[in-house]
C-alpha cells in the first residue's frame, strides 16, 4: 500500500508509466489517504500555471492560427482523398455499376450473358460436328490392306479375314472369323498385333453359336503392325498372351 | 448562432460538429493565457510560441472527444493540453540538439527574471502573488524541481540525472514540494481554488 501511495504525485503530474496507471487507479478507489489528498494536490499542481506574466498577443496571430488549421491542414487531407480515389478505382466502378443497374437488371443481364455464352458454345460445337460429318462424307472408307487368317491346332478348321480400313484420318482394323471352336466359361479369343516381336492387344471376342466372330479395333494414331495373331486366353484383359496361338496371318 | 453567449463546454460541442466560429470564439477567450503560458515554456521564443499556439488550436479543432466538466475546470484542461504540446515541442528540440544539458545557470537567470516578473505582477494578479509567496517557502532544490518539471518540461528521471540524486529522492521531493505549496496556499487563501 505504502508503495502505491508514493505514486500519487507522479499520477498527478502525469509522469506515471502507462502500465502503472491502471493499477494505481485501482489503488485509488480503495485508498482513503490518496482520495483525501488527490484533489488538493492536483489543484496545487494546476495552480502553478498562474505563475505566468500575461503578454500581449500579436494581432496577426489569429489569422496565422486559423490559416494553419483551415488551409495548411486541409491540403494533406485533400491529397489523401485523391490518392484514396485512385486506389479505389475498382470500388468506384462498382459503385457506378450499382447506381446504374438495379439488382433486377443485373440478374437479367447475367442471364442474358450466360445464355449468349451458351449459344456461342453450342454453335461452335455444332460447327465441329458438321465439319466432322463433312469430313466423313468427303472421305469414304477405304480398305488399305487385307489379311487372310488361318486356324491351327485346336482351331484347325477356322479361317478368317482382317481388313485395315482408313476413314479420314482414322485407321481401324476389322477382323472376321469363321468356324471358331466354342469357348468355355471365361475363355476368350484375343487379337494381337505384332510388330518386331512386340504384341499389342487389339481386343477380345467370343464367337457365336455358329462359330462366327467379329471385332473392330481403332488403331492409335501412327500405329502400324506386321502380323496378326489370335490366342485362346483363359480369361480376358490380358496384356500379354497366356494361352496358345490358334490363328495367324499366313 | 451567437457563439458569444455559449459556455466553453458548448463551444467544444460545436467544434466537434466542425463549427468554425466556435473555435474563433475560444481563441478570443483564451489566446492570451495560452500565448503567455507558451511563451514562458519556450523561455520567450515567439516563433516557437506561435507554433505551439497553432498546435493547441489544431488539437482543439480536431478533438473528437467532448470536453466534460467532470474532468475539472475547462481552463485547466486547456492548459494541460498546452503544456503537453509545449513539452513535446521542447523535447523534440532537445533531441535535435543531441544532449540534455544541465542549465543550473540558465535556471538561475530564469529565477531572477521571475522575481522581476513578480514585482511587476503583484498588483495585477493576486493569485499569482500568493503562488509566489507559497513558492518562497520552498527550499532552493524544491523551487528548482518545480521550475524544471513544470516549466522546463523535464521528466523526473532527467531531473534526477541533472541533480545527481536517486530517482526516489526526486519523487519524494516532488511529493513534499506539492504538499508544502498546498499548505501555504491554503493558509493564504483559505483553500486551493482555480479561478480568474
Amino acid at each position: 500500500m505504502e508503495n502505491k501511495c508514493e505514486n500519487l504525485s507522479l499520477y498527478i503530474i502525469d509522469e506515471l508509466p502507462e502500465h502503472e496507471k491502471e493499477p494505481f487507479e485501482r489503488h485509488l478507489k480503495t485508498c482513503i489517504h490518496c482520495q483525501s489528498e488527490i484533489d488538493s494536490l492536483q489543484a496545487t499542481w494546476q495552480m502553478l500555471s498562474y505563475d505566468v506574466e500575461e503578454t500581449d498577443v500579436p494581432e496577426s496571430l489569429k489569422a496565422e492560427v486559423m490559416d494553419f488549421i483551415f488551409i495548411e491542414n486541409e491540403t494533406p487531407l485533400q491529397a489523401q482523398e485523391v490518392s484514396n480515389n485512385k486506389q479505389s478505382f475498382l470500388e468506384r466502378l462498382k459503385l457506378i455499376l450499382t447506381i446504374q443497374f438495379s439488382p433486377l437488371s443485373i440478374g437479367v443481364t447475367a442471364v442474358l450473358v450466360i445464355g449468349l455464352i451458351g449459344l456461342l458454345w453450342i454453335n461452335l460445337h455444332l460447327r465441329d460436328t458438321i465439319t466432322a460429318l463433312e469430313n466423313k462424307a468427303g472421305s469414304p472408307t477405304k480398305i488399305v490392306k487385307s489379311f487372310n487368317l488361318k486356324g491351327q491346332d485346336l482351331a484347325g478348321l477356322a479361317n478368317g479375314n482382317a481388313y485395315l480400313l482408313k476413314e479420314g484420318s482414322d485407321t481401324s482394323l476389322v477382323v472376321k472369323l469363321n468356324n471358331m471352336p466354342k469357348t468355355n466359361a471365361d475363355e476368350v479369343y484375343q487379337v494381337w498385333l505384332l510388330k518386331n516381336g512386340n504384341r499389342q492387344n487389339a481386343g477380345t471376342l467370343k464367337p457365336d453359336q455358329n462359330g462366327n466372330g467379329l471385332i473392330t479395333y481403332r488403331l492409335p494414331k501412327d500405329h502400324s503392325f506386321d502380323e496378326i495373331g489370335i490366342t485362346l486366353e483363359p480369361n480376358p484383359d490380358n496384356t500379354q498372351p497366356q494361352g496358345q496361338k490358334v490363328m495367324g496371318t499366313s | 448562432m451567437v457563439v458569444k453567449s455559449k459556455s466553453d463546454e458548448e463551444l467544444i460541442e460545436l467544434i466537434v460538429q466542425n463549427h468554425r466560429p466556435a473555435l474563433e470564439e475560444l481563441y478570443d477567450r483564451y489566446v492570451k493565457l495560452i500565448y503567455s503560458f507558451s511563451l514562458k515554456m519556450t523561455k520567450g521564443d515567439t516563433e516557437k510560441t506561435k507554433e505551439i499556439v497553432q498546435l493547441v488550436f489544431l488539437r482543439l479543432w480536431t478533438t473528437k472527444r467532448t470536453y466534460s466538466s467532470e474532468k475539472g475546470k475547462f481552463v485547466n484542461w486547456l492548459l494541460s493540453i498546452t503544456r503537453n504540446i509545449a513539452i513535446d515541442h521542447i523535447r523534440k528540440e532537445q533531441k535535435h540538439q543531441g544532449t540534455v544539458q544541465l542549465e543550473i545557470n540558465e535556471w538561475q537567470q530564469m529565477q531572477d527574471q521571475q522575481t522581476d516578473d513578480v514585482l511587476q505582477q503583484v498588483s495585477k494578479n493576486l493569485l499569482k502573488q500568493q503562488l509566489q509567496e507559497a513558492k518562497r517557502h520552498l527550499s532552493e532544490p524544491q523551487q528548482r524541481l518545480i521550475d524544471l518539471l513544470y516549466w522546463g518540461g523535464y521528466s523526473l528521471s532527467e531531473i534526477a540525472e541533472l541533480e545527481q540524486k536517486p530517482l526516489g529522492t526526486i519523487k519524494s521531493r516532488l511529493h513534499q514540494t506539492l504538499k508544502k505549496l498546498r499548505n501555504y496556499f491554503n493558509e493564504e487563501t483559505g483553500g486551493v481554488r482555480h479561478g480568474k
